[in-house]
């Protein structure tokens, strides 16, 4: 794994509490552009227009008929398949149909560590084409849907009826997102048809769904004192630490939640890593570097250390450790013996080569509980995707009540851009300051002086003022990063792609949340937006 | 305003995409094929091609699914390209290698006539990535990668000598020279991957040969292609020398080995006719100080007269074969070959082996009786004046010095005087005063063999 699933775990209060000023204020800043507006234009009348108005909106809101919603979603659907959205089945067919030529074959399928990571190209393959296929049908037909039914006048055979426009929008939104269901239900079934068929038949028990425990990580340095990271040994990746050999540096894990589950049914404890070796100077090469992990219970001052280890280095290394050990005379149970009263179980690896290292991340060590079937992960996966279609569908058509056709299109491609983890992360540098150049006025000034970003500004009030005017268009931006959605947490591909299973944790439950965060913005929005639009403008 | 009727204006179009169409035909008419012996000309873009050898079957083996892939993405290849790289980057600083690799693969099936790309993924999987992996067979499989997707790169273009070389370069230089180059020699005849069953990769070694000697045909092919296409690596003059080098390591790597039968005394026969009679005779066109001469290395005084037309041109001739001879430090490599070519070198060499091995089997007196003759044999040798010029080779002079090492040794552990005089005393009396960094490297080698010994 390359990144700490860790980063996506959800803190509930935090994520509500922005979740209410975001919508809250958004909604405000519409109620009240809204109310000034016919203030502005209609005088004292205005205010009654506009109570009016909100009456209607929770007539509509309270008066919604599933019924009429089914028949819409219903239409939507018919008018996707008529108008040949379904035909992405054909590129798909041709996709998967000439794939095996251009991914290669398992050549080294005897040794199932290589083709482990072989079967990880197939299966990233398969659900990032599966995403890539279903969201272009999903955003064109959301966000060409309701422009074409305005410019067509067909929505004025809807809007006659007793069909709210609440219901529209829902409706559209539920059919798109049947239609993108039944794309991927299709694919899905093909790809796991797929990747079992090219997955050579000794190789076939790569496809495996891991459950792993993880814990959290801390470092002590060669010195023996605490520190939150290790040595960076030159890589430009700073993802994994490094300890150092015959010296007191120790890599310490704390896992949760530990008892009597995590034993096997063989009576031993599955300890896998995936550490990673880094020389200082050559040394002996016959064998890669050795590590050691130790239990330890800081209650009763036990330990335990298993025989030394080989890294196995850009691989998956599993150490089988009885859960009944012996140390000299002694007899422990890891389970009962170093398990703390608050289900703590500590854990240290060394590396045992002096002027050597062995590098972790926080996920590189785990406790492995017994696998699921790798149809389990694939699906939650394909969920992931799901769920992203389903965002696509809320913004597309929300997005489609305001502006036509295209531009709705490329506005509902730029926000899923810009949604991704690095997007996020630029805008979180943005806003931190640890972008070199500053904002909007600086970077003006800095390019007008031809002036290094490195270089401080001059120290005078005009800088200040400048400086304190650029914080508002950095408000704006932070305001605008809210409204984009983070999909960090809908990456389940790589869960899957790696032989792990899906965590409902810190994967699904994040990932459904902000879609169902999204949804009441976006139908209002969508709604209100429908509500006020003239259906007789093209 | 335009008056015409739609109708007619759809007919001028249809006249326009006509006459559009005459030259793009008369342009991309293909080939005729042969008739009568006789090659039908085709288009003129066609002959253009086929003259610049710029057709995919002139290139080299055709791909038809990197072809297939390249039509489908339109005029979007270079966009493709440039993200796929981008991707590479990122999978390469995150080690996630086996993703690299399948970029890798991508972008050479959308850039398979840019040398480039070949010569440049087949270094980063042989050299960075391989170095990147602890356990060593890991490490060679890496090397494999990359000499197979040069190999492949070759395949797709055939005229492209400077991947004949890299080809080359990656089998001499990487698996003869890398700090596992012990285990990578002994990996690229018996690989350690079970499919292979002990035997060699039939990839990148069908006839389970010695790398050295593998490497050299692809040196020798590289040269070949390079009369018809020069290549911009080195100078001519070094770049002929490659294939020959070659051979000398490979005859170096047996003595190294301990192997000094007939195969080895062959393996220098063989590495003096490469340098003298193939590389010495090849024609370099030399170029110093504006002045241009064909020559050759191997050239005699006479062979210098003869091909001067006046006095002046003898001089400059001289002068540029010598130029070029110590560039390509040609007469040294030529005089080691002829010495290590005499049964007399490879004796001398086989005892000071010998006198090693005994050494690290407490068998002193054997060895020190070897080590002597070993001393003996290299002593009559640079003392012939053809052969002087080994005094300067550094390695042939520490495997003298460490056998007098052993020699001197066992004299003092047997508390005996060592004798008024002895084989090599000139040398190594020279050298002991002279040059530090060979004594230091003696020792070095001599107090492992101390630890062995124990």
């Amino acid at each position: 794994m390359y990144f700490d699933p860790a980063e996506n775990t959800v803190y509930w209060i935090y994520s509500l509490l922005n979740w209410v000023i975001v919508t809250g204020g958004l909604t405000l800043i519409v109620l009240m552009v809204s109310f000034l507006t016919l203030l502005i234009t209609r005088g004292t009348e205005g205010v009654a227009v506009f109570g009016r108005e909100i009456l209607a909106i929770l007539v509509d809101i309270f008066s919604l008929s599933p019924r009429r919603i089914w028949a819409l979603s219903r239409l939507t659907y018919l008018e996707a398949y008529r108008r040949k959205a379904l035909a992405v089945f054909v590129v798909f067919g041709l996709l998967f149909m000439f794939a095996g030529w251009f991914i290669g074959e398992t050549k080294e399928g005897v040794n199932n560590e290589i083709s482990r990571d072989q079967v990880k190209v197939y299966i990233s393959f398969v659900l990032t084409s599966i995403s890539w296929l279903t969201i272009p049908v999903v955003l064109i037909v959301g966000c060409f849907g309701i422009p074409e039914d305005i410019r067509l006048r067909s929505i004025h055979t809807v809007v006659t009826k007793p069909a709210r426009r609440l219901e529209i929008v829902l409706g559209r939104m539920i059919g798109i997102s049947m239609v993108g269901g039944v794309v991927l239900l299709v694919m899905g079934a093909v790809g796991h048809l797929w990747i079992v068929r090219q997955t050579p038949s000794d190789a076939q028990d790569l496809l495996t769904c891991r459950v792993p425990v993880y814990g959290d990580l801390g470092f002590i340095n060669r010195d023996g004192q605490a520190e939150p990271y290790g040595i960076n040994t030159g890589d430009i990746w700073a993802f994994r630490s490094y300890i150092e050999g015959s010296t007191k540096a120790r890599a310490m894990w704390r896992f949760y939640g530990i008892d009597e589950s995590v034993v096997d049914s063989e009576g031993f404890l599955n300890f896998e890593n995936s550490f990673s070796a880094f020389r200082s100077y050559k040394g002996d090469m016959t064998r890669s570097l050795l590590y050691d992990i130790k239990f330890i219970n800081p209650e009763n001052s036990l330990s335990y250390t298993i025989d030394p280890q080989q890294v196995s280095e850009n691989r998956k290394k599993l150490d089988r450790v009885p859960r009944k050990v012996t140390d000299g005379d002694k007899q422990y149970d890891l389970i009962k013996d170093f398990v703390t009263k608050d289900k703590y179980l500590h854990v240290e690896v060394s590396c045992l080569d002096r002027e050597q290292y062995i590098g972790m991340a926080r996920p590189d060590l785990y406790i492995r509980m017994p696998d699921n079937q790798f149809w389990v992960g694939y699906w939650k996966a394909i969920f992931g995707v799901g769920l992203r279609v389903l965002l696509i569908a809320m913004i597309g058509v929300s997005a489609s009540a305001i502006v036509k056709g295209p531009i709705a299109t490329i506005l509902t491609f730029v926000f899923y851009l810009l949604s991704g983890k690095d997007a996020h992360d630029f805008m979180d540098q943005l806003f931190r300051g640890d972008v070199k150049g500053g904002g909007p006025l600086e970077s003006i000034y800095r390019l007008w002086t031809h002036m290094n970003p490195s270089v401080d500004l001059p120290d005078n009030p005009a800088m200040l003022v400048m400086k304190y005017i650029d914080y508002l268009p950095m408000g704006f931006l932070w305001l605008c990063k809210q409204v984009i959605p983070r999909l960090q947490s809908f990456n389940m591909t790589e869960f899957v792609a790696n032989g792990f299973d899906v965590p409902f944790g810190v994967s699904i439950l994040p990932s459904t949340l902000v879609v169902l965060a999204f949804f009441f913005p976006c139908v209002m929005l969508g709604y209100f937006s429908l509500r006020i639009r003239e259906l007789e403008s093209k | 305003m335009n008056k015409m009727t739609s109708q007619q204006r759809k007919l001028v179009y249809l006249v326009g995409m006509i006459l559009l169409l005459i030259p793009v035909i008369i342009l991309g008419q293909p080939s005729g094929g042969m008739v009568d012996g006789k090659a039908r000309p085709g288009g003129w873009l066609t002959e253009l091609r086929s003259k610049h050898d710029l057709g995919e079957n002139d290139l080299g083996a055709v791909d038809a699914s990197g072809a297939a892939i390249n039509l489908v993405l339109l005029g979007m290849r270079g966009v493709a390209v440039n993200l796929l790289w981008i991707e590479l980057d990122k999978q390469r600083d995150m080690k996630r290698w086996y993703e690299m690799e399948a970029t890798t693969e991508s972008i050479v099936r959308l850039q398979p006539h840019y040398e480039k790309v070949w010569d440049m993924n087949g270094w980063n999987l042989a050299y960075n990535t391989s170095a990147e992996w602890d356990a060593v067979p890991d490490r060679y499989r890496w090397v494999k990668k990359g000499a197979k997707l040069l190999m492949r790169g070759v395949q797709r273009n055939q005229q492209a000598t400077e991947l004949y070389y890299r080809t080359a370069k990656v089998l001499d230089h990487k698996i003869g020279l890398a700090d596992e180059s012990a285990d990578y020699r002994k990996y690229f005849v018996n690989d350690p991957a079970p499919e292979f069953k002990g035997g060699a990769d039939p990839e990148i070694n069908p006839e389970g040969k010695d790398n050295y000697l593998v490497a050299k045909v692809w040196y020798q092919d590289s040269t070949v292609r390079d009369d018809k296409r020069p290549q911009h690596i080195l100078d001519r003059s070094l770049f002929l020398s490659s294939a020959g080098h070659c051979q000398l390591s490979y005859a170096q790597a047996l003595q190294k080995e301990g192997k000094f039968g007939e195969e080895t005394r062959a393996a220098w026969e063989q590495a003096r006719r490469d340098w003298t009679e193939d590389y010495g005779r090849k024609v370099i066109h030399t170029e110093v100080s504006s002045e241009k001469f064909d020559i050759q290395l191997e050239w005699t005084d006479d062979d210098i007269k003869q091909a001067a037309k006046t006095p002046d041109d003898e001089l400059r001739l001289r002068r540029h074969v010598d130029l070029y001879q110590k560039t390509t430090n040609y007469r040294y490599w030529r005089t080691r070959a002829f010495a290590e070519s005499e049964s007399v070198t490879a004796e001398a060499h086989r005892d000071l082996y010998d006198s090693k091995m005994a050494y690290t089997n407490q068998e002193f007196e054997l060895a020190q009786t070897k080590a002597l003759s070993g001393m003996t044999g290299f002593d009559t040798l640079m003392k012939r004046p053809e052969y002087q010029e080994l005094v300067n080779e550094e390695q042939l002079v520490e495997e003298c010095l460490l056998g007098w090492r052993i020699w001197d040794d066992i004299f003092q552990l047997q508390q005996a005087k060592i004798p008024e005089d002895y084989p090599l005393k000139w040398l190594i009396q020279q050298k002991l005063t002279s040059d530090e960094t060979l004594v230091k490297s003696v020792n070095r080698q001599f107090r492992r063999l101390l630890e062995k010994n124990r």
